[in-house]
């Protein structure tokens, strides 16, 4: 059984330092799934210090109403980048690397297929990424047109440019997850049911890709000639109907923040077994929870900009609906770890070890970020304090800070001895974790608060409001933390590649729990 | 709806219901991580979760509707809504509303338009207790309309009308409305008064 703690003890590599052993052209151009998704990852990261710098920026300048220290203009770029490199350049690149790094092993493939397309993918981001740099947007991350098509000044085209490459990237990043899934099958020849859950999550995660990143880079190709006049589609000034692009950038907006958490979500469901030393509680929910996130993940979109004016009621409540239906699949997962975790003692030593504990993190960080999810698709509660206040920043940074942002830390954290042969200083890594943990839930629910005091969203100033300047101080002290845990991350990882403790065998011994599980189980049927 | 003060009304139940599920989930995971587990969970238990959940979800959007059903109930119909566009000239119930003015959103403030052709930049007189028809609209990008001493948020894009109506609150005084939709570079300045002035009404007038 795929789900069986045994075959996880079993699923190891050899503390090996890669970085030694390849050049630096193979590291780059090798096709080899485990270098493929470390090269993914270091990028990955690289955009999240330049995402957090902008982020940290944001926080400086929003400590104190009024505009201390940098203008509208350089705020709402740093505000346009954050968001834009967050969510295309770190998230989903980091998400997509770390199951190509695990895929082989847990489906027992020789290796990813279609390797050239992830390498086409990660050239294809690089490339779109510099061309964003260079075009600086002030159009906020969801871009919404007109705006989109007349700021930004004369080189907005770039911007434009690089949209259409970074949805073909997210596209090309999706074959190899769909094609490896699929060799599972054409190898093995079991039952869809019985695929390992890394192997489902690379199934609706390279399905979620392939379906709606061509999206993106339609809707960027028609903001292009839009902008170049060749057509009229998003600007109503000519003709166009901005809600034309409503409808067609949330169709990928809304599936793109599964992007990153299904393959997230595969790869908790291949470390925890692991960790706790023990079989998952079910294999047959993760599946079911799987397939039905995908099936529901695609009927909510319109939640972005409820209630749409142009469509009979009834869709509206579909789509209402749908949205807070989310919480079933997304419940099922949390419902299953919880399960796992619940179902025998969990030992010292998988308590002690750096990658449980960002786990642990990252699943009460989707539980807090989770449930809000019933109250934001609900049209009324919507329209009352929801739309645009800082409510909505709250709830997606505790899903892609809270759930994202720490899973790819204990993905990171726990891949880091296979990779440098070398094990970090756990001092500072727990460090990391304890700053991290408080510092995200603070940020969350001081963002929480301000969202029902009707902050908005992407202001450089506010007004002097007691509960806003307060809670504004506070927020930026908790961002602090944050950057102040991941910059220790970074010292942390560069200084241990060289002077970390050399590891051989398994850098992660945990007891085998599952015996004692037999001992004191009492089966409650 | 007859009290539009925010269409949060009886959605606080589904607030509560939001925070016993967190809290719910939280304490299962510390339960856990930090005492000693104890026995497998049965698989029905998993099935009975999410059936609760499900009808949870079913029984919040049901009420969600509910409200906003009432909510738009009062506003005056679509093929109404369309004559306006732009123009002042609005056939409303003169006893639905006590007033009806059209809010001009542009790049970055606010006008607001009387029925009789006059217009204040910025500021919007009522009356307390008044319930007042606003036909939002907006020229060049996507605005938002929000004011939240009565929790009322509308989003409107170039060239259409979104009508909305609220209660004014019932204590004179200076009540803020706000863009909420990033609309360039002085969006952060695209601020509006919502003037409540004079003597408080008799509440029995508007039932």
């Amino acid at each position: 059984m795929s789900s069986d703690y045994q075959y996880h003890k079993s699923l190891n590599w050899e503390p090996e330092d890669l970085f030694s052993k390849y050049s630096f052209t193979q590291l780059i151009t090798t096709s080899d799934a485990r270098l493929l998704g470390l090269k993914g990852m270091l990028l990955a990261l690289i955009m999240l210090a330049i995402g957090g710098a902008m982020a940290m920026t944001m926080r400086v300048e929003l400590m104190e109403p009024g505009i201390q220290f940098i203008g509208p203009k350089p705020y709402i770029n740093a505000v346009t980048l954050h968001g834009l490199i967050m969510v295309l350049a770190y998230s989903v690149p980091f998400a997509t690397a770390a199951l190509y790094f695990i895929l082989p092993t847990t489906l027992g493939l020789d290796g990813i297929k279609s390797p050239w397309a992830a390498h086409m993918s990660f050239l294809t981001l690089i490339l779109g990424g510099v061309l964003l740099f260079i075009s600086r947007p002030d159009f906020t991350w969801s871009f919404y047109a007109p705006l989109s098509l007349r700021v930004a000044g004369d080189i907005v085209w770039m911007a434009h440019i690089a949209i259409i490459l970074v949805g073909i990237s997210e596209f090309l990043g999706g074959i190899p997850l769909l094609r490896t899934a699929l060799a599972w099958k054409k190898k093995t020849g079991g039952r869809w049911i019985d695929m390992p859950l890394s192997g489902w999550g690379a199934l609706t995660g390279g399905l979620f890709l392939l379906l709606s990143a061509p999206m993106l880079s339609l809707v960027g190709f028609i903001m292009l000639t839009d902008y170049l006049e060749i057509s009229a589609i998003f600007e109503p000034a000519r003709g166009g109907d901005a809600l034309t692009f409503l409808f067609m950038s949330w169709f990928y907006g809304h599936p793109a923040v599964y992007l990153p958490l299904v393959p997230l979500i595969a790869v908790l469901y291949h470390m925890l077994p692991r960790l706790l030393g023990r079989n998952l509680w079910s294999h047959m929910s993760g599946v079911i929870a799987f397939s039905a996130l995908f099936l529901v993940g695609f009927g909510v979109w319109v939640h972005h900009f409820q209630p749409n004016f142009t469509v009979h009621s009834l869709l509206n409540f579909f789509f209402q609906f749908m949205t807070m239906l989310i919480i079933v699949p997304s419940s099922l997962h949390v419902f299953n770890w919880v399960a796992s975790m619940w179902q025998g003692r969990i030992s010292h030593e998988t308590r002690a070890t750096i990658p449980f504990k960002f786990i642990a993190g990252a699943v009460f960080m989707i539980i807090v970020g989770g449930v809000n999810g019933y109250l934001n698709g609900n049209i009324a509660v919507d329209t009352d304090f929801i739309h645009n206040t800082y409510w909505l920043p709250a709830h997606f940074h505790a899903m892609f800070l809270g759930f994202i942002g720490m899973m790819s830390m204990a993905v990171f954290y726990s891949i880091y001895p296979f990779v440098t042969g070398r094990m970090f200083n756990q001092t500072l890594a727990n460090l990391h974790f304890w700053l991290w943990l408080p510092g995200i839930f603070s940020q969350v629910m001081l963002m929480f608060w301000l969202g029902l005091t009707y902050h908005p969203r992407w202001v450089v100033d506010y007004l002097p409001l007691p509960e806003w300047v307060t809670g504004q101080f506070w927020l930026s002290i908790a961002g602090f933390v944050n950057g102040l845990g991941f910059l220790i991350f970074v010292i942390n990882i560069l200084v241990s590649a060289r002077w970390g403790k050399a590891v051989t065998g398994d850098p992660w011994p945990v007891p085998d729990t599952s015996m004692a599980d037999q001992a004191v189980v009492q089966p409650a049927e | 709806m007859q009290n539009a003060l925010g269409l949060m009304g009886e959605q606080y139940i589904l607030f509560g219901i939001m925070l016993a599920l967190g809290f719910a989930g939280i304490a299962a995971m510390f339960f856990a991580l930090f005492t000693p587990g104890r026995w497998k969970v049965p698989y029905s238990m998993e099935v009975i979760f999410a059936l609760v959940i499900a009808a949870v979800t079913f029984g919040g959007a049901l009420v969600s509707q509910a409200t906003v059903d009432d909510y738009w109930s009062d506003v005056p119909n679509i093929e109404e809504l369309a004559k306006v566009s732009g123009k002042v000239a609005i056939d409303v119930d003169a006893d639905a509303f006590d007033k009806v003015v059209t809010a001009y959103l542009y790049q970055w403030g606010f006008i607001f338009i009387n029925p009789d052709g006059s217009a204040t930049r910025n500021a919007l007189a009522v009356k307390p207790g008044e319930r007042v028809l606003v036909h939002v609209t907006a020229n060049d990008v996507i605005h938002g309309f929000q004011i939240p001493a009565v929790g009322l948020t509308t989003e409107v894009d170039p060239k259409a009308v979104r009508s909305t109506w609220f209660r004014a609150p019932s204590k004179p005084g200076k009540y803020l409305i706000q863009c909420m939709d990033y609309c360039g570079i002085g969006h952060h300045q695209m601020k509006a008064w919502l003037v409540v002035e004079g003597e408080e009404k008799d509440e029995g007038e508007h039932g």
